[in-house]
């Protein structure tokens, strides 16, 4: 009997060793970005590594001279936040419709909503850029908000349809029988008890954008500039100032980080409701 | 009277959810359809940065002729299916393994998973650049402390050998925990039945993993598997960042190669009935992924 509780033992131990294993090396170059950033920048290259050192902001400064990366932090922000404002209204909207309607030909066309979000961008950015010249949206958000709707709308349906399963449909019913139309009882019903589905698909949704490059890099100049296209341009011709990329790539970080302490559990869930009925 | 009532209802009903599916995809639509159009339309033409001055001839097939017979199309090509195969089948393993780890009663449960969520939330950028910094040969700690062990220095990045193996690293790094959760959430919804009938029955674990866990997380894995496809055939920021393709194209995906005839070559006729290959060959193994899971979803 104990030779058993022994096995067990080990075991848990085993298990728990695994997994903080798992967890050091998912946060170790994510840690190592953050104490490169308070380092001195002729430090970084020290050999053999400094691990003690006088913390300085001097690459936070450097980043945040000439109030440029406060307006493409900016950026950032609005473009994130429209086009997830928008994706998950009509993605939510869409959503619905596929949860509580049975149609025949339901499962391709909730499978090709996922077209959009399968085209590389590589391959439609140079249309793109052509039909932005031509529209006179080069270099502003408008493009790269409705460029962001393409993966977004698919993501925030794709995500939504599970949450809406969720909602038992007798619910919305019962508020029909009371004299509520069906998008009143979507509206006082069911939107409440999704919100932390809706919460969930919006993190993701704003991470994407968020964190998008290729068409920011491509659309944008000195006006609609995101953050992740400042961060590269620290990559100069001379020099890769370093410092200041991993200065810059902390800040950038920093929404990642809040929303993956506070979300996690929806997030995983509305990432498998796709996937698990 | 009441006919006429009833088939309008009945037209209503039949229309309703239009009402609510419809504006996603005409929105979708009307973005795709100009671009989706027009590079068409260009792999048909010669337009290069030399020439589309004196107009845009038509050539009809001549682009994709000449990308077929391009051997560094087909070196992308190969480049792309090696990397998401390798990449894919380490991510599905480790993911499993991690998943299964994490679908244990732990302590800080909620803590660990934030931290294991990190990777595949950050920016692309900051990872390609933070591991470049990483792997850098001369200076990277990654190689100092290689070498403090006896193993030397290792050309993570400029040996066409080893820069993909480095590339599938970080996307490993980047998107096992993506896989890892979906399996775990897969895992968390199997009912228990099944489970309990196979202890009493005497199987043993590894049976219990191969011969339940793994056909009842079909449909979550033929998922997963959908998004890491997608994901991983497209990918183009890390690889940007970290090795531009190189050294010797050893790491130049079909996006990366798109990139270098449509913005640096700016042969974009070229560079559109790429994208259009491209294009082709993402929609048919998504469509086969798609006809699996579908398949999945009657039974």
């Amino acid at each position: 009997m104990s030779s058993y509780r022994l096995i067990r033992y080990l075991s848990r131990l085993l298990i728990y060793l695994l997994v903080i294993l798992a967890v050091i090396l998912s946060l170790a170059p994510l840690v190592y970005l953050l104490i490169t950033s308070f380092k001195e920048p002729n430090l970084t290259f020290n050999l053999p590594p400094v691990w003690i050192f006088k913390p300085t902001l001097q690459n936070y400064r450097e980043v945040l001279a000439g109030g440029q990366f406060e307006k493409y932090f900016v950026n950032s922000l609005v473009v994130a936040l429209s086009t997830t404002a928008i994706a998950l209204f009509l993605g939510g909207l869409a959503a619905y419709g596929f949860s509580r309607f049975r149609f025949r030909g339901a499962f391709w066309l909730r499978m090709s909503a996922l077209i959009p979000q399968m085209l590389p961008p590589i391959t439609i950015i140079v249309p793109l850029y052509v039909l932005f010249n031509g529209l006179k949206l080069l270099d502003t958000r408008w493009a790269l908000v409705i460029s962001y709707l393409t993966f977004t709308i698919p993501l925030a349906l794709w995500m939504m349809i599970g949450f809406f399963d969720d909602v038992p449909i007798e619910l919305e019913e019962a508020a029909m029988i009371d004299g509520c139309t069906r998008l009143g009882a979507l509206v006082r019903v069911s939107l409440p008890l999704v919100a932390p589905g809706l919460a969930a698909t919006a993190i993701l949704a704003f991470l994407y954008c968020w964190n998008e490059f290729l068409y920011a890099v491509i659309l944008t100049g000195r006006e609609a500039r995101t953050l992740p296209v400042t961060i590269t341009s620290f990559m100069t011709n001379k020099a890769i100032l370093w410092g200041r990329i991993a200065a810059s790539g902390s800040m950038v970080l920093v929404p990642v980080l809040v929303f993956a302490l506070l979300a996690q559990r929806y997030l995983v869930r509305g990432l498998s409701r796709g996937a698990v009925k | 009277m009441i006919s006429i009532s009833h088939t309008l209802r009945k037209l209503t009903r039949q229309i309703e959810p239009a009402f609510y599916i419809a504006p996603s995809f005409v929105v979708m639509a009307v973005i795709l359809i100009y671009p989706l159009g027009y590079s068409l339309w260009l792999s048909f033409h010669r337009w290069t940065l030399r020439t589309f001055k004196q107009g845009i001839p038509f050539i009809g097939f001549e682009n994709y002729q000449q990308l077929f017979s391009n051997p560094e199309f087909w070196n992308s090509l190969r480049i792309t299916f090696t990397f998401v195969f390798l990449a894919i089948t380490i991510e599905f393993v480790l993911g499993m393994g991690l998943a299964l780890l994490l679908n244990h009663d732990l302590k800080a449960k909620g803590l660990i998973r934030s931290f294991i969520l990190l990777p595949m939330m950050c920016t692309n950028v900051v990872i390609g650049l933070t591991w470049r910094l990483l792997f850098n040969y001369e200076f990277g700690i990654i190689n100092y402390y290689l070498t403090q062990l006896g193993f030397g220095p290792v050309e993570w990045l400029s040996s066409p050998k080893i820069a993909l193996w480095s590339v599938i690293l970080v996307d490993v790094w980047n998107t096992t925990s993506f896989v890892a959760l979906m399996l775990l959430a897969g895992l968390q919804s199997l009912p228990e039945e099944p489970f309990e009938a196979a202890r009493i029955d005497g199987a043993n674990s590894v049976q219990t993993f191969f011969y339940l866990t793994l056909p009842l997380l079909r449909q979550t894995i033929l998922v997963a598997l959908l998004w890491r496809l997608i994901d991983t055939f497209r990918i183009f920021d890390v690889v940007y960042l970290l090795t531009a393709g190189g050294p010797a194209r050893s790491t130049e995906t079909v996006s990366i190669y798109i990139y270098r005839y449509g913005f640096q070559a700016f042969n974009l006729g070229f560079a559109s009935a790429a994208s259009y290959m491209m294009i082709v060959i993402m929609l048919l193994i998504a469509g086969i992924l798609a006809r699996a899971i579908g398949r999945s979803e009657t039974v």
